[in-house]
């Protein structure tokens, strides 16, 4: 039981927060508000390619770190304190992770290099619904060798950007998970308006033909689906903690400094116990999250601990993000000042991959059915 | 980063439960029922030294004090199990008041006092508040004066809890009633409570526990059972209360309590022919249940890691007691809700069932911890000054 940071993690957090604190401002998020330019700042994604940081959980033999899921974990917590404007969630734990652990050993050759080092880019539908549910719409029928897909995936992130999409497929009555090209004239991408700015598309699908080389698993899809679902869901709550972390931040400072009745608001005893409720809170989803990347990280069972984490990682976002804006009254609001960006990511990492509710549903019935008790 | 039990670890735990299932004996668990889940009879002395032969209570303390040198972690995980097993272990014996003492004490403590603790034969009870002086502490006016080479102690301290069956009370008093600051005029003693002056008086409480007023008249020690600096008591009771915030969430007991609700829910049959756990709201409860006591298993974790790291912060000291003793209460009441009616019957009331009973009594006693042992707003007063660096108002 070692709740600290090795060597190896301290270094690649402070690395992170180096790269993050020079090159993201809220001048350089300014850019990509009201969808006035696609979110994805590519001369930040070369710097942390180039650092190393997004393939820190892929095998060396990749061009990766060789790391675990705990490292890239810490990595993501990073980039949820910054907001940062890249494809980490996407392009790694929705795809360059699962492609690792279940693609054949060509594939893997052919697309883990090139991803690791940024020359392709990489998508998954594995972001909506609820990670312990199979949400595979997408309908694949057999044809000389190929697969041929129809359908349509409702939100992928950075689908436009991406080359190649993680898709799981139904086929007939086994769940295939394959690689398509974004460029293949059947895919049509309707860009969506999300609350918090990042790109998703509709991903629609019309005879787009799969060819052998390009599947992942041809059946027993459903392995690979809750893996990544899983690692999905732990990292959206490893990118709530730093949101909700800084979020906090943020109002303990703003509080301590604004002056009302010729006092610093923070002398209140409702607002300093408000924001200790807030620390509370944080805390609490910082060591479900934690623990959550750390089972999976060793390839543990950690159903019951993400899901926990999720709860958390829901209600947590929802109180953080009210507190803290009340306490700054209307400058927590005004576009000038960045706590607003800040409220839409927890909002979106609140509800991607199932709500609390949802969470407690999922767990609620794992319960009654005898499992995820206390050991 | 590892947050998960080395194998070293989840074997001991192992070996605890199988120690606990041996020792609770029908006719302990029995005396326990009786004394309300608070301990004192002889079977449960007797459990408490065999406990102390056995090498257990003090598993995680430092070789040098007489422990058996491992970690507050594998002294957390026995003390977790102790209270599982439903055995109303003394942990603000030794668990708080114990290594401040072995810490802090002379000569005579560590050679005399702090031995008998570890052989599970000397419990202490806790003397701070006073009529007058509850979440404001230091203005206490209990006071020892000094006569010769003797102190000489008269006063009257409340909420003494298990005092009528300790041996020694673990007493702050004033020193110097000059001060300019009162918390600088406080110090620590060990006073006996078979002193012909000392005596007590019972108050019962909404949870049927019964507590105290202890009286100090004249009572009168030798130096020997000061303890630490004179005039530096403020310290030590801030150190104690540190380490007592952190036994108070112990959540082996309410985990248990969990997986038994569990197992009713999914047996017992409701009014509409179906199993209780079939029901959408008992199972968010229930969910709801698990995700709460699952933090506050990973902050006692993480805590007791932290004070192997030597880390341990009062910010996170007064998180892990407010989340716990307020989880407490809303667990309470979520499996409540779930065993329903059952749960108004009293224990030995005819038709109680066992974890209902147990829930009707739990949900009577829990209010104590959100003001016991520092009030939660107290805490959170410290949570944001010394966690989140907000200044705030005097006092």
């Amino acid at each position: 039981m070692d709740f600290g940071l090795s060597e190896i993690q301290e270094q690649l957090r402070g690395l992170a927060r180096k790269i993050l604190d020079d090159k993201v401002s809220p001048a350089s998020l300014a850019a990509y508000d009201e969808y006035r330019a696609p979110r994805f700042d590519r001369e930040l994604w070369q710097t942390l390619l180039e650092a190393g940081l997004p393939a820190a959980a892929v095998a060396e033999e990749y061009g990766g770190m060789g790391l675990g899921f705990m490292e890239l974990g810490l990595f993501i917590e990073e980039l949820g304190r910054s907001v940062a404007p890249v494809p980490v969630l996407a392009h790694c734990v929705s795809a360059m992770l699962p492609l690792q652990q279940f693609a054949p050993a060509g594939l893997r050759e052919r697309i883990l290099p090139a991803a690791a080092r940024g020359e392709l880019l990489l998508s998954g539908d594995f972001w909506t619904g609820l990670s312990s549910a199979d949400p595979t719409r997408l309908q694949a029928r057999d044809q000389e060798g190929a697969l041929i897909l129809d359908g349509e995936c409702a939100a992928v992130p950075f689908a436009r950007e991406a080359d190649w999409l993680l898709l799981p497929v139904r086929r007939g009555g086994a769940t295939a998970v394959v690689l398509v090209d974004t460029r293949d004239p059947g895919v049509t991408l309707t860009d969506l308006q999300m609350t918090h700015f990042e790109p998703h598309c509709r991903v629609t699908l019309a005879a787009v033909s799969v060819p052998a080389a390009d599947v992942v698993v041809a059946s027993c899809g459903e392995e690979l689906l809750a893996w990544t679902r899983e690692r999905c869901a732990a990292a959206l709550c490893a990118q709530q903690l730093g949101a909700a972390d800084h979020a906090l931040r943020m109002a303990a400072s703003y509080t301590s400094e604004r002056q009302q009745f010729g006092v610093p608001i923070a002398t209140f005893q409702a607002v300093g116990h408000r924001m200790a409720d807030c620390y509370i809170d944080v805390e609490c989803l910082r060591l479900c999250a934690w623990q959550a990347l750390s089972l999976l990280s060793d390839q543990q069972p950690a159903t019951t601990e993400v899901q926990i984490a999720k709860i958390w990682a829901g209600d947590v976002g929802h109180r953080v993000s009210y507190a803290c804006q009340h306490v700054h009254g209307g400058t927590g609001i005004d576009r000038d000042y960045p706590l607003w960006r800040y409220c839409l990511w927890l909002r979106y990492n609140e509800m991607a991959l199932g709500s609390s509710g949802a969470q407690v549903a999922a767990l609620g019935q794992r319960l009654a059915a005898g499992e995820g008790l206390f050991s | 980063m590892k947050i998960q039990f080395t194998p070293a670890q989840l074997e001991l735990r192992d070996e605890l439960r199988a120690y606990f299932r041996e020792l609770m004996t029908p006719e302990l668990r029995a005396e326990c029922e009786r004394d309300m889940g608070e301990g004192g009879g002889p079977l449960w002395r007797a459990a408490l030294a065999q406990m102390g032969r056995d090498g257990w209570i003090g598993l995680g303390w430092p070789k040098e004090y007489g422990g058996r040198g491992l970690s507050p972690l594998e002294q957390f995980v026995f003390v977790e199990e102790v209270m599982r097993a439903g055995y109303p272990f003394p942990f603000l014996t030794t668990e708080s008041v114990g290594p401040t003492l072995a810490e802090h004490g002379n000569a005579w403590i560590r050679e005399e006092i702090v031995p008998q603790i570890l052989r599970g034969e000397l419990l202490i009870s806790i003397g701070y508040s006073e009529p007058g002086a509850g979440t404001d502490l230091a203005s206490l006016r209990t006071s020892a004066v000094r006569d010769g080479d003797d102190w000489v102690i008269n006063g009257q301290k409340m909420w003494t809890s298990l005092a009528h069956f300790c041996d020694y009370t673990w007493l702050a008093v004033r020193t110097d009633p000059d001060a300019p600051k009162k918390h600088k005029g406080i110090s620590m003693f060990l006073v006996p409570n078979s002193d012909p002056g000392w005596s007590c008086t019972p108050v019962h409480t909404l949870g049927g526990v019964r507590t105290n007023a202890t009286f100090y008249d004249n009572i009168r020690v030798s130096d020997d059972h000061r303890v630490g600096e004179l005039n530096g008591g403020w310290k030590l009771i801030t150190s104690q209360l540190n380490r007592e915030r952190l036994s108070l969430i112990n959540f082996g007991p309410v985990s248990e309590l969990f997986n038994q609700v569990v197992h009713w829910a999914r047996a017992a049959i409701g009014d509409d022919g179906q199993p209780v756990a079939a029901q959408s709201w008992v199972q968010a409860n229930l969910a709801r249940s698990r995700a709460l006591i699952e933090c506050m298993k990973l902050i006692v974790y993480k805590q007791s890691w932290a004070m192997t790291a030597g880390t341990l912060g009062m910010a996170d000291a007064s998180a892990a007691k407010v989340f716990g003793s307020e989880g407490f209460i809303e667990v309470y009441r979520l499996l409540g809700e779930i065993v329903a009616e059952a749960g108004l019957l009293r224990s030995h009331s005819p038709g109680a069932q066992e974890q209902a009973g147990r829930i009707e009594r739990l949900y009577r006693t829990a209010s104590i911890i959100t003001f016991g042992g520092g009030a939660n707003e107290i805490q959170r007063d410290i949570i944001s000054a010394a966690g989140l660096w907000m200044p705030r108002a005097s006092r």
